[in-house]
């Protein structure tokens, strides 16, 4: 089964002076699960979107079945047997589920310049039959269909063509525990059909579960490929951060007492079909976990306590017995929140990196309402230092910074607003383990200072790890309630939350 | 054959490339800004050369100035909105009904006719920022349907004949009031723009409206306001424009707002606004289009080539200086 499909040879990429991919060059083999890992902004991404077209490569070639491909866009891919599963949304909204799974292919149901949708739709719902997903309608519109579904109507827009490459990139981040299911399968089907699987995740067990072989990147540059069942996770995390990491990242206290101290308390808060009746209260010095499902509300939950959420009723107040009912009253009372939405609500990313971090602050750096740029300046090099974020310096937008990067500016933001309760939605979201140990180390910090934290999390892992209360949500309400405990296992918590 | 695809293929990847590094360029503020003088330099130039050196004669220079006031004013005030990503089509009807009140207002007393023009400017503002803020309409929606609403205002009140101001109106046409006033209106812009966190709002608006809403800005409120302001500015621009003709016809400030935008895009700035604008986009752009149309002029154009020119040259503009980061569609 050792035969070679696909070969990259040394691929370059450059973004400005940031050598993204450093002469890389890979074999995949027929009928291989191929993984592909590495730390945020390590090339992964950059590799497989030049591989479909997406981006364009500055040097070097991949050779598919010995010849040279030569690719532009993800349809010319798609024609030539390689197809993608992208980490964000990959669909188009306002088009039908049939539409998208057939974009760049309508061609077979048109006749004479007619197309002919119910052909169409007839053969995508039947699709979506066989790969059981028969509660989707391929003639609804895709918005009707959350994120989760979304991914899944990608799932089989790239693989009902039985595509020679698949590359799923980072996809199992967005999806739930059948969610994923269904992708593995799926992943497996092709590799039976003597196709190749390029597998992309910072999930490590799933990883060595699912692949054959891994190759790991590091700041660009191909570090080794291994085969999966001679290595341990611990050894891949050890090639991926180039040193030996400890396993262990989250809190290892246990039964210290919290403060009575109560910061902030959420009475009754509703917003329509998204929660209902929350209410809690988060003390001095604690970390507070949420967690539940992806759709059972618990992200509305952390909008509601900074003041984001649109129609909300009841009361959110701190304290002293102020009011939360808008994010300038939030931020001015300090409370941070850094969003699930990275690029669209937690960062501007077409701002500066500087901007981006002073944006919550103004009101601090300026004397007399002036703002001077070198101040600015001052205080973003200062906090990006702090939280090390990788970049060439404080006028780099945004855009330009991988995912962990994106995370540190957000958090670099609150710390440096000095904010006292920090609301964070999914701070791990899609990041690898290094950024992860930091920001967990950024969380115990704050707690030390005295401040509080909420943690949203899907992880239960992480919620068990590092926090010392945890709420279970489930259809929009709390469905329980743990202390931190050492015998607390992930079965007990998905009892409340299912 | 063979050699000829081969051709072709290297051909095309050279242009892929050739685009990314032409996108990187027009990134970095830096080189669009180089790229605005060269092209101020350039302007100016090739009308030296057409004119025979006419245009830079000192007589020429003094005219050409004395016609840079209200389009500069005017100009700063959406500069200021289109650096939120929005833009506005109805300055043109804002000079003209600003000027028709400061005619009125003129027969009683001049300062209540500078208050009255920059009223009127503000409310016709705070119209555009309602339908924008508070109806979520798309300002260049908005704005296109004041611009004909206040052009009909316009013609209406001058139907008969055209509005004339005081007779002593002309006493204020002097170079040092009109130099002050637009110095004054420049330097207060430049200051906010640059000193303030209004300034950097600005900006971050422009660039992510949802992510500064989650940052602790205002969005809506500034928004407003700053159609507010952008409406009272070219009030007052009205005013030098009173000063100076002395009456309003039906077409007073007609197509104002299209030099406005030409000008603006002219110095540099990206259409979608955001983080790549510049203060020097305005002074740059406003008198790379003077010249340019004095310059068209003085060569003795008709008006409507003129037109057509002006328009392709905008067009060319935008296409170069369009930022292609953000994605979003002007607001």
């Amino acid at each position: 089964m050792n035969e070679e499909i696909l070969r990259a040879e040394n691929i370059n990429k450059y973004f400005g002076i940031n050598h993204a991919v450093n002469d890389v060059s890979i074999s995949f083999n027929k009928g291989e699960i191929h993984g592909l890992i590495g730390e945020n902004g390590s090339g992964k991404s950059t590799f497989v979107s030049m591989l479909t077209g997406i981006t364009p490569i500055d040097s070097g070639k991949f050779i598919l079945n010995g010849k040279e491909l030569d690719v532009k866009n993800q349809v010319e891919a798609n024609r030539n047997g390689i197809s993608i599963i992208v980490q964000e949304t990959g669909t188009l909204s306002g088009l039908t589920v049939a539409e998208n799974i057939f974009l760049g292919n309508e061609d077979r149901f048109v006749k004479h310049g007619i197309k002919n949708t119910n052909a169409m739709n007839r053969e995508a719902q039947s699709l979506l039959d066989k790969y059981g997903l028969n509660r989707i309608n391929a003639s609804s519109v895709i918005d009707h269909y959350n994120f989760e579904d979304r991914k899944l109507i990608e799932i089989v827009k790239a693989t009902y063509f039985n595509p020679k490459i698949l590359v799923v990139d980072e996809t199992t981040t967005a999806l739930s525990q059948s969610g994923r299911e269904e992708l593995y399968k799926q992943v497996k089907h092709v590799k039976k059909n003597g196709n190749t699987v390029i597998f992309i995740s910072h999930d490590l067990t799933e990883v060595l579960k699912l692949t054959d072989r891994v190759t790991i990147l590091r700041d660009g540059v191909l570090v080794e490929t291994v085969k999966s069942n001679e290595v341990s996770e611990d050894d891949l995390k050890k090639l991926m951060v180039g040193r030996e990491l400890n396993g262990k990242y989250y809190r290892t206290d246990y039964g210290e007492p919290i403060s009575k101290d109560v910061v902030l308390a959420v009475k009754n808060v509703s917003v329509p079909n998204e929660i209902k009746n929350i209410s809690f209260e988060l003390h001095k010095g604690e970390i507070l976990g949420i967690g539940g499902l992806s759709e059972c509300g618990m992200h509305e939950v952390g909008k509601a306590v900074f003041g984001a959420s649109f129609d909300r009723t009841g009361e959110v107040v701190l304290e002293d017995g102020t009011q939360i009912d808008s994010i300038p009253t939030a931020i001015k009372h300090s409370i941070g929140y850094v969003s699930k939405d990275r690029d669209n609500e937690s960062l501007v990313v077409n701002d500066s990196i500087r901007d981006n971090i002073c944006l919550p602050s103004m009101d601090k750096l300026g004397k007399n309402h002036i703002i001077l740029n070198k101040n600015l300046s001052k205080f973003s090099n200062k906090y990006t230092k702090l939280v090390s974020v990788k970049m060439n310096n404080i006028n780099q937008f945004v855009s330009d910074l991988s995912g962990g990067n994106k995370q540190k500016v957000a958090l670099a933001r609150w710390i440096g607003r000095d904010s006292n309760i920090l609301v964070l939605d999914s701070p791990t979201r899609g990041i690898d383990v290094k950024v992860k140990a930091d920001i967990y180390a950024l969380m115990n910090k704050m707690k030390e200072q005295g401040k509080s934290v909420i943690l949203i999390s899907e992880e239960i892992l992480e919620l068990l790890g590092m926090c010392d209360r945890i709420l279970a949500m489930k259809d929009g309400a709390l469905s329980g309630e743990f202390m931190r405990d050492p015998s607390l296992t992930e079965e007990d918590f998905i009892a409340k939350m299912v | 054959m063979e050699e000829l695809q081969t051709d072709i293929k290297e051909q095309k990847t050279v242009e892929v490339k050739h685009r990314s590094k032409y996108h990187e360029l027009m990134s970095n503020p830096t080189a669009r800004t180089i790229l605005s003088v060269i092209g101020f330099v350039v302007i100016l130039c090739l009308f030296t050369a057409l004119t025979g050196g006419k245009i830079i004669e000192p007589s020429n220079i003094k005219l050409l100035l004395s016609e840079t006031y209200v389009l500069l004013i005017a100009s700063t005030g959406v500069f200021l909105l289109m650096t939120m990503g929005c833009i506005d089509f109805s300055q043109g009807s804002i000079l003209g009904v600003s000027s028709i009140v400061i005619c009125y207002l003129s027969n009683y007393n001049i300062f209540l006719a500078i208050l009255g023009g920059m009223a009127i400017g503000a409310a016709i503002g705070a119209i555009n920022g309602f339908f924008n803020v508070k109806r979520k309409i798309p300002s260049f929606i908005v704005t296109i349907c004041t611009m004909f609403l206040f052009r009909g205002v316009c013609a209406f009140l001058t139907t008969n004949s055209p509005v004339y101001a005081g007779e002593n109106i002309f006493n204020y046409n002097t170079v040092s009031i009109k130099l002050i006033i637009t110095i004054i209106i420049v330097l207060v812009v430049f200051l906010i723009f640059h000193f303030t966190k209004l300034g950097y709002n600005l900006k971050a608006i422009g660039s992510g409206e949802t992510a500064s809403r989650f940052a602790g800005i205002k969005v809506d409120q500034t928004k407003w306001i700053i159609f507010m302001v952008a409406g009272m500015i070219t009030g007052l621009a009205a005013f030098l424009n009173v000063i100076k003709v002395g009456s309003v016809t039906s077409t007073g400030g007609n197509m104002l707002e299209t030099e406005i935008m030409i000008a603006l895009v002219l110095g540099g700035m990206p259409i979608s606004g955001g983080a790549l604008v510049r203060f020097s986009n305005i002074i740059l752009g406003v008198f790379t289009y003077k010249i340019l149309s004095t310059g068209l002029n003085m060569i003795g154009l008709a008006t409507e080539m003129q037109q057509l020119i002006e328009g392709v040259i905008f067009i060319i503009v935008v296409a170069i200086f369009s930022d292609r980061n953000s994605t979003q569609v002007v607001k």
